[in-house]
């Protein structure tokens, strides 16, 4: 490289072209006569004087229709190559070890995204998984509700169970005998009480007078009509057992029917009460 | 005249014509031009100088292109290809801007 820095053109041209010196002049002569007579300031001037001759008259001589061609082809070079730096990638024309670093490179990235996306991943699936647990915890928690409703009548109920039907035209049934039932059909395993529209919880009370009884509070109008969900075959016997409750208000010159349908509805409800001072302790 | 008329025929042409270059030649297309560039340069300065020789001219044009390329190759054969290039780059700028300071010097007288 040094020794072609050394050697430039124009020393090149400088030490060739002694000779062919006067074919040069042959071409462009108003440009001969003045630059070897005075050579220190006329040479700056017949420098522009031969461009100018060189550019004006287009002449077709040998020497200017080669340099055109050789022109030409770098032309050409120059428009390839303008072009395809240009609107082609950066990889086109790029050289193999910057192809191999390029690739190693995105062989990198490659691997980082798949050790993120793997990670990404397992988070998803733990999420996921810590999710399930939730959503069966949560189904567990209103199974267990629907439970406690039904208990607390806040939920209504169904299932096989009794209705018995008090009838008292003279009205001599009092608050207690109904208590009575009540109480019997508990022990005898319901799981859900109503009476006349009114559901029967663990605070329900009877109050009034024979004929005249209210249960929590609420007026009964007769006929008295039970529905109690519980196995058939306990309440039934439990109600009719000689000198049970049926007995017992039969002698009150009221009649008492006792079915055992399939299907009991027990569709009172009673609002949820917030206790006032017992929290739950677990 | 012709000769300017030559350059701007070539770059119309390549622009419009889109050649394809084959894929061995074109990492050293770019320094064959450079080299070209240099060439034309130093032939510019040699006419203004009234030494312009066409044989010489053609000789210098061709050397150049085909030593760049044969550097270039012979730097990504040993492996040092972006460094030789680079370096063959960094002369030929320097041997363009002493050309052009020639030039200017003839045309402008500055």
């Amino acid at each position: 490289m040094t020794a072609n820095d050394t050697t430039e053109p124009e020393p090149r041209h400088d030490a060739k072209p002694v000779p062919p010196l006067p074919e040069q002049r042959t071409e462009e002569p108003p440009a001969e006569a003045p630059a070897p007579a005075a050579e220190a300031d006329p040479d700056a001037q017949a420098g522009r004087r031969r461009l100018k001759a060189a550019l004006w008259p287009p002449r077709a001589n040998r020497a200017q229709v080669i340099v055109a061609l050789l022109l030409f082809v770098l032309g050409l070079g120059l428009a390839i190559q303008v072009r395809s730096t240009s609107e082609s990638s950066a990889l086109r024309g790029a050289r193999q070890e910057d192809l191999v670093r390029i690739l190693d490179e995105l062989d990198d990235r490659k691997e980082r995204l798949q050790d993120e996306k793997s990670k990404l991943q397992d988070q998803r699936r733990d999420l996921k998984s810590s999710s399930d647990q939730e959503e069966e915890a949560r189904k567990q928690t209103e199974a267990r509700e629907r439970q406690l409703g039904i208990l607390a009548g806040t939920v209504a109920a169904t299932g096989p169970g009794v209705e018995v039907t008090v009838s008292d035209p003279v009205g001599a049934v009092k608050p207690d005998l109904l208590l009575d039932a009540v109480q019997e059909l508990r022990a005898a395993g319901a799981e859900a009480i109503q009476v006349n529209g009114v559901r029967i919880v663990a605070g329900s009370y009877f109050s009034g007078t024979a004929g005249k009884v209210s249960a929590d509070g609420k007026r009964l109008k007769q006929p008295y009509v039970f529905k109690a969900i519980g196995r058939p075959e306990d309440l039934e016997p439990a109600l009719k057992i000689p000198g049970g409750v049926v007995q017992t208000i039969e002698k009150e010159q009221a009649t008492v029917g006792v079915q055992a349908p399939d299907k009991v509805v027990v569709d009172a409800l009673r609002a949820a009460k917030r206790p006032d001072y017992a929290r739950s302790s677990s | 005249m012709i000769a300017v008329l030559g350059l701007i025929v070539g770059v119309v042409v390549g622009l419009i014509v889109r050649p394809v270059v084959p894929t061995v030649v074109e990492p050293y297309l770019p320094i064959a031009v450079v080299a070209a560039l240099d060439a034309v340069f130093g032939g510019l300065r040699a006419m203004l100088d009234g030494i312009f020789d066409d044989k010489v001219f053609v000789v210098s044009f061709l050397s150049n292109v085909v030593v760049a390329a044969l550097i270039v190759f012979l730097g990504d054969k040993l492996g040092v290809g972006a460094q030789l290039s680079t370096g063959v780059v960094v002369v030929l700028g320097i041997r363009i801007f002493s050309n052009a300071a020639a030039i200017r010097r003839h045309v402008f007288r500055a």
